[in-house]
């Protein structure tokens, strides 16, 4: 049994490896950019590797963001495990950041349970919208990746939409709604920062994502079939049932993070094109901590680090936030090339791998 | 006979400490096929890569037609003549056959690829050696008999003398395996010499003329083809008197499954197999023979619940199975192992303990309210890994690190932990080596004894003849025969019957359908 927690202590710490590995190879490459591109490389480079703590506000915006990325890094988890490859987290988050919003603006967004309510209604619309591509998959084959995309779309277009037309306050041209009643808002912990109620949030929903994918029946029978759908149905698992309620259970998320958006402190009401995009990372958060739910938070830490880092550089030196990007795809390539299996499995996907060489894959075994 | 190749007291270590060569000998003559046999893990591999040059030896020396020789690198091996094929290949898939075979030596036209002569050289090689490759289609399209015997093509166009195969059968299905002997033939005919690395000892005695065997990193001995038997070989490799015959059943109880007008169609539609009539009585072995692809694997699976029924009817005791589920099915008591352990028969990434658990996911033991009982899934895998002496780190590895044998011991050991009524069993020692063989024969014994009716599929005649207790023939997806299994039944008999030369009367067919 020792050489199991050996074995099992060497694989983590391979792991942790490879991941710094990726990290300090992305600063090295961010790094040169910047000192190619900007007339102070030094406060530039010192505003990346230090603005985030400078503050008790920007440490509120980098823990702010821990927690959504948490949450969307949960949601691609849990369908990576599934060996499902649904991109919806975005769309998710809008249709439960605007069902969250209609509960926030309602009567009941003025009384105590203004809170759980928004929550559970985001969370409920994530997971009517995470189920369709999971349904059109089981049931008519269609590929989640494409499905789950255009749901984006629309998530977003729908959205936008309707605060243009229809929630904005009549007349103001804004494109937000109104603030919502502060019973809606999140509570701050620190009081004048954005550390709020979110990464309590973002915690408890890394436990319960552990619980259920290591704890349960129904965990255990989605990891099989994400291991070996061909096993599952041998075995008597219904796969189909399986990648569905992976899926509906990852659009809960993604759809509470919706929730988490628009009541947070961040917003407190629902505004155009609130995910900033944020949604999209969590494909990185999840394909770096190799969709291990514990490993989800520490990777978001230190990815939102990063992130934060690189938005106050943007805005306080003469580098441009999309810096970030660079470093971003550098660690996903890195990452999803070297060593990850779901990362691995989704970039074959994505690249449309020809039958070839997945025969000879196979045949190689 | 002259030794073109020899290695003489070889010792390797690897660096975690395993000594994979101890002592080893190894003496080739030019123009023979040389076998080495061993279990895996026997060191085989470690000597053909210090012959080639990936391993360096710690001790010892080798000599190529009697002069001392070393290789740092396979390069050097290369150069003097000397090519190996691996277990797993090195090909390009998207590449065509011609230009993987020439990779990095490409014949030249001034400064250009000359891809003509290219093809040119491929074909005839091909043609000169009896590889039947076409030079032309993309290696990723090609069965894996035919990658193989790419990577044969790669080595003698580096003019390789002596050519190692490492365990070039395990991945061929029984007809490549044929199609690779008469390859080997032909090169022996034309002066270049063989080492041929196996386990399964049938194709040894067919294709060697000389063996050296080796067990835990030291060679045992060596000796000719002719003067051995299969029974005097496992008995050398393995160490111990090796039984490789089983009993039969002593008696057999009534009719436990039976399958009616049987009738399986493709997904297109066509026609599978059609009139099947079977009965499979408690506590015998009745064994399914054909040529792969007549029809014997799809019955196994639509019993199982795999693959839909066109028309029939199967039942278990008594009891219609067509519309139940799998899970339905195994709460019945059927229990399966199927043809292919890492595409069906386990999660490789999933632990030990969870793929022993996988089938039984309703069973209060191990699941309640929807929990599972990590105790007793953590408990159950350890008392079967005991039970079937599964070599293992324990409950929490993952599969996919155990060795082939000990893979499919936790298959069988899932499927058998609890005594079914009915089992379906596929191709169940394909790749798996000796100990581990006679081990499952005698799991499928004993479940036999204890009251199951066992429906056996394999591509090896022998393990049919050795278990069965009745066999019938699939061709082109219809019963043509059955037999009452006993000494006098021969391959030979039933090789005449799955190829569709030879026809059963009618009423001795029916007799022995009973
Ligand atoms: N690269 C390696 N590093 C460490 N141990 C190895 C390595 N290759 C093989 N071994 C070990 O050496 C022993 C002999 O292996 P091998 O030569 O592959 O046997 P065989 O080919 O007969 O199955 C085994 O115990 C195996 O685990
Ligand atoms: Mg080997």
């Amino acid at each position: 049994m020792s050489t199991l927690a050996n074995q099992r202590g060497a694989a983590f710490l391979r792991e942790v490896g490879r991941a710094l590995t990726a990290l300090v190879i992305a600063l090295i490459v961010a790094l040169i950019v910047i000192f190619v591109t900007s007339a102070d490389p030094g406060k530039a480079f010192s505003t990346l590797a230090s603005a985030p703590l400078s503050s008790n506000r920007t440490m509120g915006l980098w823990i702010d963001d821990v927690a959504k990325l948490t949450l969307t890094g949960l949601a691609f988890s849990l369908v990576f495990q599934a060996r499902q490859f649904s991109m919806g987290v975005q769309g998710q988050v809008y249709v439960g950041g605007l069902f969250a919003a209609f509960v926030a603006m309602s009567p009941l967004g003025a009384t105590p349970f203004a809170i759980p309510l928004g929550m559970l209604a985001g969370m409920l619309a994530g997971a009517v919208y995470g189920f369709v591509p999971g349904y059109a998959k089981a049931r008519f084959g269609a590929s989640e990746i494409v499905s789950s995309l255009m749901l984006n779309y629309i998530a977003i277009l729908v959205v936008n939409y309707l605060i243009r037309a229809h929630l904005a306050p009549a007349g103001s041209g804004q494109l937000m709604t109104a603030k919502f009643p502060d019973a809606a808002i999140f509570p701050a912990i620190i009081p004048g920062t954005r550390f709020d109620l979110g990464i309590a949030i973002a915690l408890v929903a890394t436990v319960i994502v552990w619980f259920l994918l290591y704890r349960t029946n129904w965990g255990l029978k989605l990891r099989l079939v994400g291991h070996n759908p061909k096993f599952a149905e041998y075995a008597g698992i219904r796969a189909s049932f399986v990648m569905v309620s992976a899926m509906t259970v990852a659009g809960s998320l993604g759809g509470l993070l919706g929730s988490v958006f628009v009541q947070g402190r961040a917003f407190g009401n629902l505004a155009q094109n609130f995910d900033g995009n944020l949604a999209f990372e969590g494909i990185l958060i999840a394909i770096v901590a190799r969709s291990r739910p514990l490993a989800v938070p520490f990777v978001a830490l230190a990815y939102g680090y990063l992130r934060q880092g690189a938005q106050l550089m943007g805005i306080r030196t003469d580098v441009p936030t999309e810096m970030i990007a660079v470093v971003q795809a550098i660690i996903i390539l890195l990452v999803a090339s070297s060593f990850s299996l779901p990362g691995k499995a989704l970039f074959k996907r994505l690249l449309g791998q020809s039958p070839a060489s997945a025969a000879s894959a196979e045949a190689a075994k | 006979m002259a030794a073109v190749l020899e290695a003489i007291s070889i010792g390797k270590t690897y660096p975690g400490g395993t000594v994979a060569n101890d002592g080893v000998n190894l003496s080739v003559a030019a123009g023979e096929v040389h076998a080495v046999v061993g279990e895996n893990g026997a060191g085989k591999s470690t000597l053909m890569k210090i012959l080639f040059g990936i391993e360096q030896p710690d001790k010892g020396e080798l000599r190529l037609e009697g002069k001392p020789i070393s290789f740092a690198n396979p390069r050097e091996a290369i150069d003097n003549g000397i090519g190996m094929v691996f277990q797993h290949f090195s090909l390009v898939p998207s590449f065509s056959v011609y230009e993987n075979v020439v990779l990095g030596s490409e014949p030249r036209n001034g400064v250009r690829f000359d891809r003509e002569k290219a093809i040119a050289q491929v074909r005839a090689l091909s043609e000169k050696f009896r590889l039947h490759v076409d030079p032309l289609p993309a290696v990723g399209d090609l069965p894996v008999g035919q990658q193989q015997r790419v990577e044969i093509l790669k080595a003698l166009y580096r003019d390789a003398r002596i050519l190692i195969l490492d365990e070039p059968t395990a991945v061929l299905a029984p007809q490549e395996v044929e199609e690779l002997f008469v390859a080997v033939r032909a090169l022996v005919e034309q002066g270049r010499t063989v080492i041929f690395i196996a386990h399964k000892l049938p194709e040894v005695l067919e294709i060697s003329n000389r063996i050296t065997v080796m067990r835990g990193g030291k060679t045992v001995g060596q000796v000719n083809t002719k003067d051995v038997t299969e029974d005097s070989l496992a008995t050398m490799m393995v160490g111990r008197e090796i039984a490789l015959r089983v009993d039969r059943a002593a008696g057999r109880g009534d009719v436990a499954c039976e399958i009616k007008a049987l009738k399986i169609t493709s997904d297109t539609g066509s026609t599978i197999a059609e009139d099947l009539n079977l009965q499979v009585h408690a506590g015998e072995i009745l064994g399914l023979v054909g040529v792969e692809g007549n029809g014997q694997a799809e019955l196994l699976e639509a019993v199982a619940g795999l693959r839909d029924v066109a028309d029939g009817a199967i039942y278990l005791n008594g009891e219609s199975l067509r519309p139940l589920s799998v899970i339905e099915r195994r709460a019945r008591g059927l229990a399966s192992i199927p043809e292919d352990r890492l595409a069906r028969g386990l999660a490789a990434g999933a632990s030990i303990a969870e793929n022993m658990v996988a089938t039984r996911l309703a069973d209060r033991r191990y699941v309640r309210h929807g929990l599972l009982d990590l105790n007793a899934i953590k408990a159950n895998a350890q008392a079967l890994i005991e039970r079937f002496s599964i070599r293992a780190g324990g409950p929490a590895f993952a599969v996919g690190t155990l060795s082939g044998g000990n893979m499919q011991k936790v298959v069988v050991a899932r499927e058998l932990a609890e005594q079914p009524k009915l089992l379906l069993v596929n191709q169940p020692t394909r790749g798996v080596d000796l100990g581990a063989t006679q081990f499952i024969w005698k799991s499928l014994t004993k479940a036999r004894d204890g009251g199951a009716a066992v429906l056996l599929s394999s591509a090896d005649l022998s393990e049919l003849l050795a278990l069965s207790d009745r066999l019938v023939v699939f061709y082109r997806g219809r019963i043509v025969a059955a037999f009452h299994n006993s000494d006098d039944l021969t391959p030979e008999t039933l090789g005449t019957y799955m190829l569709g030369l030879n026809t059963q009367e009618p009423e001795t067919m029916r007799a022995a359908l009973q």
